[in-house]
Order: structure tokens, then sequence, then C-alpha cells
């Protein structure tokens, strides 16, 4: 559940592209601690590049990322950036598994960060990281599909391979960048659900990029609203009305319902 | 009024150039002999004829007049002319069939191909009978050549073995979405400049420099193809490294996994067939080259064709040809069948 301890602290955080567009320009805010914070914004309006600077898959050009109280993550090199990564997981649209692939295979490689090199390429998986990876794929309901070539499956199905490749790898934090936004909206609310018994449940804090306002509603503890790499709204879900949606999305822009 | 283009006045000051020299080599009937005469002649004609070029480029550019250069290299401008130009302002299509006309007849001359030649009364008996003995092959001689083209196959499929490894690391340090960092790019063009370097020295020579090395033999050929074989396989390799899906890459870095294990598990699987495909044709490539290579001492069936063929034996000749022609045949199948297993 939501407390009121700060597990990452976004300060002043800008990033600017080799070609010279600027994604984000100065953001500052917090993530609580067991949160399920949505961050909203149109194409373009830098989420992506803010999810992917948190666990340094990009680089940001300037500005403070404390993460869990002492770690300037901004700082880190090499090893430590990959123990970070290790701690924040992170979900994708397109779910970014290793085609060729079975299930269960996909979900080991959550564990890549604590094995050496040589283990891993063996597959000196132990007994107690391949229980467990079956454990998190009876979670997401698709044990039964555990030796089956993940391109095999369903887009839905994929996203909870992900999902359990995700939660393999021990986070602290989840990043789930569109999660759903390449899923029909049945398999949406699917995903959601499980996304949002792992913050309930599991008490994981996920920060996650989202299209639909419906979604937002439905699921958020709290919004951050991004246009052209600012936070223009940061607050509670309920309190985005038409005023604010305009001021979002744009003059004339309409909320599509996903049911 | 056109813009000034250098490129397009050089290209067609060269043409004429091209031009004036053809017809001067061709009249004189183009043999070493007279080439090596007049060498100093023909250099300041050349000159002198390039100069001229470039004057009447200047004044055709003036009257806009279309010259080939022009349809080659002039940019595309979006002023452009309405309706069809009239006849002498194209003057592109007279100067490109000008060209190839004078290439192929100064062509001609320089092979020194003639007719009479081919209907020679003699020359055409020899090759009759020759013909006729090269289908009436020795079979004495059938174990023996059986023989050499199996060290020849083995010859190549070692080649190809031994290339596979070394071939598959400099895949990765040859490609440029994995040697990102600063120092990583520098090693990256030391190594591809090397390999593009030993990939444009043919097979054949490395061949000679082989048999000098290490003596004439099968083993000579075996190191040439197998140099040659990690060149274009590393080059093959490393384009499709380059072509991989980003996505599974991200999504293994993400659980925190080492640079090798990204490689290992994000881009191996990408590009595992398509490098098992590369090899098995590079193997059929190098059963034929196999076969030359043994031409200039690389052991094999090669150099047996060419002790027969130096003996003028040519119903052993015709032996050997013929089992090369059934290998080579049979590799060719056997790899395209392979090849389409594979996809």
């Amino acid at each position: 559940m939501k407390s009121s301890r700060v597990i990452l602290s976004v300060r002043d955080l800008t990033k600017i592209f080799p070609n010279g567009v600027r994604a984000l320009r100065g953001l500052s805010f917090d993530v609580y601690e067991g949160e399920f914070l949505v961050v909203i914004g149109l194409s373009g309006s830098g989420k992506s590049t803010l999810l992917k600077c948190l666990n340094r898959l990009l680089d940001p050009s300037s500005g403070v990322i404390v993460f869990n109280g002492t770690t300037d993550v901004t700082t880190l090199k090499g090893p430590a950036v990959r123990d970070l990564r290790r701690q924040i997981g992170m979900i994708f649209q397109h779910f970014n598994l290793v085609p060729r692939f079975t299930v269960i295979k996909n979900v080991l490689m959550g564990r890549l960060a604590y094995l050496s090199f040589f283990r891993s390429v063996c597959g000196l998986f132990n007994k107690r990281e391949v229980s467990k990876a079956h454990e998190y794929l009876r979670l997401v309901g698709i044990a039964d599909k555990a030796y089956l070539r993940v391109d095999s499956l369903s887009g839905g199905q994929q996203q909870r391979v992900a999902i359990a490749r995700v939660l393999s790898q021990d986070p602290k934090i989840i990043l789930a960048d569109e999660p759903v936004a390449s899923l029909d909206p049945a398999t949406c609310h699917t995903v959601m659900e499980h996304l949002k018994f792992i913050n309930k449940e599991l008490g994981i804090t996920i920060v996650c990029n989202l299209h639909f306002l419906s979604l937002v509603r439905e699921y958020a503890d709290r919004v951050i609203a991004l246009k052209d790499g600012v936070i223009v709204y940061d607050g509670l879900p309920q309190a985005i009305d038409e005023k604010w949606f305009e001021k979002i999305y744009g003059e004339g822009a309409r909320d599509v319902q996903v049911h | 009024m056109w813009e000034r283009n250098y490129q397009i006045l050089l290209f067609d000051a060269l043409n004429l150039s091209f031009l004036g020299l053809a017809i001067f080599l061709g009249l004189g009937g183009t043999d070493e002999e007279f080439f090596m005469t007049y060498v100093s002649l023909i250099s300041w004609s050349g000159l002198f004829l390039t100069l001229v070029g470039f004057g009447v480029g200047v004044l055709f550019e003036g009257k806009q007049i279309s010259t080939l250069g022009r349809i080659l290299f002039a940019v595309p401008s979006s002023s452009a002319q309405s309706g069809p130009l009239p006849f002498w302002r194209s003057f592109w299509g007279i100067q490109s069939v000008v060209t190839l006309v004078v290439a192929a007849g100064v062509g001609l001359i320089v092979t020194k191909a003639t007719l009479w030649e081919i209907f020679d009364e003699r020359g055409l008996k020899g090759a009759f009978n020759l013909f006729v003995a090269l289908f009436q092959p020795n079979w004495r001689l059938l174990p023996q050549a059986i023989y050499n083209v199996l060290v020849t196959i083995f010859m190549a499929f070692v080649a190809t073995i031994f290339a596979i490894p070394l071939a598959f690391v400099l895949s990765f340090l040859c490609a440029k979405n994995i040697m990102r960092h600063p120092v990583a790019r520098s090693i990256y063009f030391i190594l591809r400049t090397l390999l593009n370097f030993i990939r444009s020295v043919e097979a054949l020579i490395w061949a000679i420099i082989f048999s000098v090395w290490v003596g004439i033999g099968p083993f000579a050929g075996m190191l040439a193809l197998m140099i040659h074989s990690v060149a274009s396989l590393a080059k093959q390799y490393s384009e499709m490294v380059e072509s991989v899906s980003e996505e599974p890459i991200d999504g293994i870095l993400s659980t925190g996994a080492s640079h090798l294990q990204t490689i290992w598990f994000a881009i191996v699987p990408q590009v595992v067939l398509p490098f098992i495909s590369f090899t098995v044709y590079r193997w059929d490539t190098n059963v034929r080259m196999a076969t030359i290579i043994g031409f200039v001492g690389g052991g094999g069936i090669g150099t047996m064709l060419l002790k027969y063929q130096g003996q003028a034996m040519w119903n052993e000749v015709g032996t050997i040809v013929l089992v090369i022609a059934l290998v080579v045949w049979a590799m060719d199948q056997a790899s395209a069948i392979i090849r389409e297993a594979l996809k």
C-alpha cells in the first residue's frame, strides 16, 4: 500500500538527444513507495524518454534521480547501472521478449543479473529460480504455456510473459512503458488487472505510461501529465476534468472509452 | 541560366577525352608496342582533349544543351522547363550512343577478336578432337580423381569450420550497433579496414602466398580458403548483427544483464539461423574455389587437373572435369536444400 516514503526522487531532469530534440525540460517529481503512478501525455511528450532515463536505458543530459534514498542514478557506471536495472524492472509496449525462446526461458532471463556469464550461458539456473519462474507464470495465468515458443503466443499472453520476467528479477519498482498500447481493449484490462494485483498485493511500486484516460481513472493512484517535456499536471486522477483534459491533450481532443 | 556544376563539366570533358584517345588507339592497332612508343603523345593529347572538353562543356551549358553528364549529375531543380526539349538540345542521346559504339569497337580491336580464327580449319579440328576426347573419359583414372576431389572437399570443409569461430567473434567487433563507445568504434574501423583488405585480395593470391610459405599442397589451399572465408563470413555475419531488432536487446538490458549476456541472449538467437545459412553457402563456394586454387599449388583435384592438362592428356582431363562437375552440382543442390530448410 502507498506509504509516505519516497522511493524515487527526480529533480530537474533534462534529456536532449544528439539530434537536438529536447525531450525532457527540467522535470521534478517524487514517486512514493507502493503507489501506482501513471504518466499521461500525447505521443512525443517525453513519456517513454522519462522512463528510459529512470533505469538508464538512456543517459539523462542533466538532473538528479535519487533511488531508494541514497544513490544518484545519473552518476552510476558499469556494474552499478546493471544493479540498478535489476532493482528497477521494465515492461514495454512491444513486450521485448526473445522470440525464439520458450516462455519459461524468457521468464528466466529476469535472473541474468544474478548469474555470471558462464553460468547463464550454460543455463545453470538453480531449482529455486526455475520453480519461482513457474510460480510467476501461474500468477499471470499462463502456467500451461511454459514450454511453448513465446512467438506462438497472442499479444496479451506475451505481455503477461513479460510481467512474469520482470517479477523474476525481484524489482522494487516496475516501469511500464505503454504496456497495453498494442493490445485489444479486452486483453487490455487483463494486463492492467495483473499490474494492479502486483502493486496492491505484492507491494511493488509501479510507474506506468498510458494513453487512455479511462484506464487512468480506473487504475492510477496518482497522475503526472507531460506536455512537450514539462509536467503540466500532478495530482489525483479524479481531479482531471474537461478543462485539464484539453490542457494536456490540446484543444478539441476527445476521450476514448476503453471497456 | 544553368548553374555552373564542375562534376558535370569534368564528366563530359573526360568523356570527350576518352572518345578521342580511343579512336586514336583504335586506328593505331592498339598493341602494347604502339601504346608504349606514343605514351607521352597520348598523355598530352588526353590532357589537351580534357581541356577542350571543358570548353565545349561550358559552351553547351551556355546554350542549355543537355549532355550525358548533366543527365547523370545534375541536381534536380524545381524550376523544370515545360514541354519536350528541341532535338538539338538533347545532345546526351547522341553522346551516349557514340560513346558505347566507340567503346565496343575499340574493345573488339583490343581483344583481337576475329571471325577468321573461329572458323580456322586446323583450330576447329583440334577443338573437335579435344571435345571428343573429353567425352571419352579414361575410367582408369577415376579412383585417383575421386581421391583428389575428396581432398578438395575436405580442404573446403576444414577451411570453413575453422573460419566459423573467428568470423563469429569478429562479426560482433565489426557491427556498428555493438561498437558504440569511441574506443570500440576505433577498433571497429581498424578491423573493418583489415577485413576489407583481406577480402579484396583474391583467394587465388592467398594460395600463391601460402604455397610459398608452407609449401605446395592442400594445406596451403586450406589456409588460403580459410583466411578468405574468415573475412567474407565476418562481413556477412556482421551485417546480420547490424540488422537485428532492438526490442529484445532493450528487454534483456532492462533486467540488468551484462553486455556479454545481452549479446548472447538478445542478439545471438536472432542471427544464428542466417549465420548457419551463410556458412553452408560459404562451404559450397569454397569447394568451387578450392578447385581453382589447386591450379596455383593448392593441392587436390585442381592440381591433378593442371598436371594432365599440361600434358594435353584430354581423356584424363575429361574424367577429372566430369568428377568436378558432379561434385559442384551435388554441393550446389545440397546447400540449396539445407538453406531452404533453415528458413
